[in-house]
């Protein structure tokens, strides 16, 4: 008896072990059922989350299929895990896959594969594309992608900061993020704001899940490089990072310990700051009336900032091409992408969606979004999508940023020595050098 | 079905064997195949890769020096809340309990609660400026105030993990047979030489086995650190934590866990050898 218990004991837990760990179970049919109802693949990077997926199947997928009569099969995956599928399912030419959402990057590496089809020939009726995502979906003639949601990073500003600008800016230079708003007058602004009230006023997601990285690679950078790596060790980005060393006296130091700028910024910790969309939505949210999103500054070599693009593509020979474009023409309507921007914290990829949005937390958002997008001297950088090696990019960013900023080691020593680690690693991916 | 009873303890043994097996033997396998391996050949590369990084030297100097700031408090406080608690007065069953919630608590709300207290806007900083005895917060955390950060781990610990220690020796301090401290009393005794003669020692076991929990803890010590001082204090699990998540390093990150597992498994079996338990009974 004993032993069969035991057995049993094992197996039940030898089995649990591998449903938990996701070897067993969790893999969901591909195949269509009998009938004529036709099920799409839709395998996406974004809105994986799990709150953000139950957004997708019960409300936008269910929506989509009282419209249409089409069931979409929606498979969160990793960047990894798409490439690999992909890749497998076009070398041997049984694609299931029907539509994919991912970032610009990864589209950008699909298309360079050849695993994409061309989608110019097709029109989406009642909508026109924001023209930066219309320009970047179409690479060499071909129109890669279907922008879908986009977000950025941006600057937040608690109204009482606008007390202490520097002499000569105006709160409307800020908002409108006019030549004006330079990292020059950021550093006044914050020095005033400290020696105004005894403490640093200003914030940065500096801590380990932060992206302080994203500020470095994507804003500061090409603001005084006009590269996000290409003039890593340059002259100039020497002199930015005795800018950001001067500026930093005038930061919160518990900014190493943050990951998301919402919460300082509600706790009053902070009344300057810089984040993505998405981690300062919930300040926004709380007290819309005590917070504006503003353009970031720019500086000597234009208005660095960081468009994230999330894109629509049909891999090449899908089967179900024709249910796909429906999906996309649904998942692009102006009132879809309000109702995503209300529910995910993503941006419209139409202009008539910008116009829909209500007023209130999410407008004061947009509006934010929309002045920095709309900036005449925009330099703009995408993520570089390195893959795997993404992490030592960004790592070569924040260790530039502790050595130099927070050590106090020489900013030339430390350039040239992790200079060529980064380029190398766009060499080793066969990528030219942003 | 007919079986050797001989065999039966083997059976019995069993399910554990094979949960062992599964959920420790063949992640530490798989540790020390990727920590050693390159393309399929043995290899010391990670290891020089780890041990060159002054972050993993950073890393096991702060992981060690909490654990012996931590640790020995922590057994010294609990030993005295315990002899505290440990005779009859009103209200003992709720000091016990009010004594035992932080551990209920997991370590990331521990760490979430003690930050907004000390923040420059929480609550002790709120206290001593409205009550004058500082004109500006005290500032706790960010990388320039490392050592306070280092003291606001060592505060949020000895409050959320204390308590453990403080049942264990408890407990053992109930174990104790009042016959033995009678008799001391007797024999003329006083308070102190009855705690250094009897008490102590017969609380060995349990002083062993709460150091022997505490220390391995220690050495994982990671939401509350990560909370509190983010990368600005190294240590090893969240080292390990950023290699494997942000650099998809799994060599490395498999390098740090096995440094974990090493330093945990010497430390048990130096406090097993070290601390023998004593029993009045059998000294000679």
């Amino acid at each position: 008896m004993s032993r069969k218990i035991g057995f049993a004991g094992v197996l039940v837990l030898v089995l649990l072990g591998a449903i938990v760990s996701g070897c067993i179970g969790g893999e969901e049919t591909t195949s269509p059922t009998t009938t004529e109802q036709v099920t799409i693949n839709w395998l996406s990077t974004q809105l994986n989350p799990p709150e953000e997926r139950a957004f997708v199947q019960e409300q936008l997928l269910k929506e989509f299929k009282d419209q249409s009569g089409i069931d979409v099969n929606f498979v969160p995956i990793s960047y990894s895990d798409l490439a690999t599928r992909l890749e497998a399912e076009e070398q041997t030419g049984e694609v299931t896959i029907d539509l994919v959402a991912d970032l610009h990057g990864g589209l950008d590496f699909f298309n360079s594969q050849a695993w994409l089809e061309d989608l110019s020939g097709k029109t989406l009726e009642g909508r026109t594309f924001i023209s930066t995502f219309e320009k970047y979906a179409t690479i060499d003639g071909k129109k890669v992608y279907i922008p879908w949601m986009s977000a950025t990073y941006v600057m937040v500003v608690n109204k009482k900061a606008f007390d202490y600008l520097p002499a000569g800016l105006t709160q409307d230079d800020v908002m409108k993020g006019t030549e004006k708003w330079d990292y020059n007058a950021l550093l006044e602004w914050a020095k005033n704001l400290k020696e105004a009230t005894g403490q640093p006023q200003l914030g940065f997601p500096a801590g380990p899940k932060g992206l302080l990285h994203r500020f470095l690679h994507g804003y500061i950078y090409p603001s005084f490089t006009g590269y996000q790596a290409k003039n890593f060790d340059s002259p100039e980005a020497v002199q930015m990072w005795n800018y950001l060393s001067e500026l930093w006296q005038y930061v919160n130091p518990a900014s190493t310990t943050w990951d998301a700028m919402g919460e300082p910024l509600l706790r009053g910790e902070v009344m300057l700051a810089w984040d993505h969309t998405a981690r300062i939505k919930n300040a926004i949210e709380s007290n819309p009336d005590q917070f504006v999103v503003v353009p970031v500054p720019r500086g000597p070599k234009g208005r660095g900032f960081i468009l994230v693009v999330a894109g629509l593509a049909i891999p090449k020979n899908a089967p179900h091409q024709d249910e796909a474009w429906k999906l996309i023409d649904y998942l692009t309507k102006p009132e879809t992408q309000v109702k995503i921007l209300e529910n995910v914290g993503f941006f419209p990829t139409v202009q008539e969606a910008t116009g829909a949005i209500p007023s209130g937390p999410l407008k004061v958002l947009a509006e934010g979004v929309t002045a920095q997008s709309a900036t005449p001297d925009a330099v703009v950088a995408m993520i570089p999508n390195l893959g795997e090696k993404g992490g030592q990019f960004t790592d070569a960013y924040r260790t530039a940023f502790q050595r130099i900023v927070l050590k106090g080691e020489d900013p030339e020593t430390v350039v040239k020595e992790l200079g060529p680690q980064i380029k190398a690693l766009f060499q080793e991916m066969g990528q030219e050098i942003p | 079905m007919k079986v050797k009873s001989s065999y039966i303890p083997y059976f019995l043994i069993l399910p554990a064997f094979a949960y062992l097996l599964f959920f420790v033997g063949y992640p530490l396998v798989q540790a020390l195949y990727t920590a050693f391996t390159q393309n399929g050949h043995f290899s010391l590369a990670t290891v020089r890769k780890t041990f060159t990084d002054p972050y993993f030297w950073d890393a096991l100097k702060y992981t060690i020096s909490l654990a012996g700031v931590i640790v020995p408090t922590q057994v010294a406080l609990a030993i005295i809340l315990a002899l505290g608690v440990n005779r009859v007065f009103k209200g003992k069953d709720f000091t016990i309990y009010a004594l035992t919630i932080p551990l209920t608590i997991s370590d990331v709300a521990a760490g979430l609660i003690w930050y907004s207290m000390l923040s420059p806007s929480g609550f002790l900083n709120k206290l001593l400026l409205n009550i004058g005895l500082i004109n500006n917060p005290i500032y706790f955390f960010g990388y320039q105030y490392r050592h306070m950060e280092f003291l606001a781990i060592v505060l949020a610990e000895l409050w959320r993990a204390t308590s453990i220690v403080f049942v264990i020796i408890l407990a053992g301090l109930q174990m104790i047979s009042h016959e033995y401290l009678e008799a001391a009393e007797v024999f003329g005794a006083d308070y102190w030489t009855r705690l250094r003669k009897i008490v102590i020692p017969l609380l060995k076991p349990s002083i062993q086995s709460a150091l022997i929990i505490r220390t391995l803890f220690a050495m994982q010590i990671f939401g509350i650190v990560w909370i509190l001082a983010g990368r600005d204090i190294p240590i090893l699990a969240g080292e390990g934590f950023y290699r494997l998540t942000e650099l998809k390093e799994y060599d490395v990150a498999s390098i740090y866990a096995l440094v974990i597992a090493g330093l945990s498994i010497i430390l048990g079996a130096l406090y097993i050898k070290f601390m023998k338990a004593e029993y009045l009974e059998v000294r000679g």
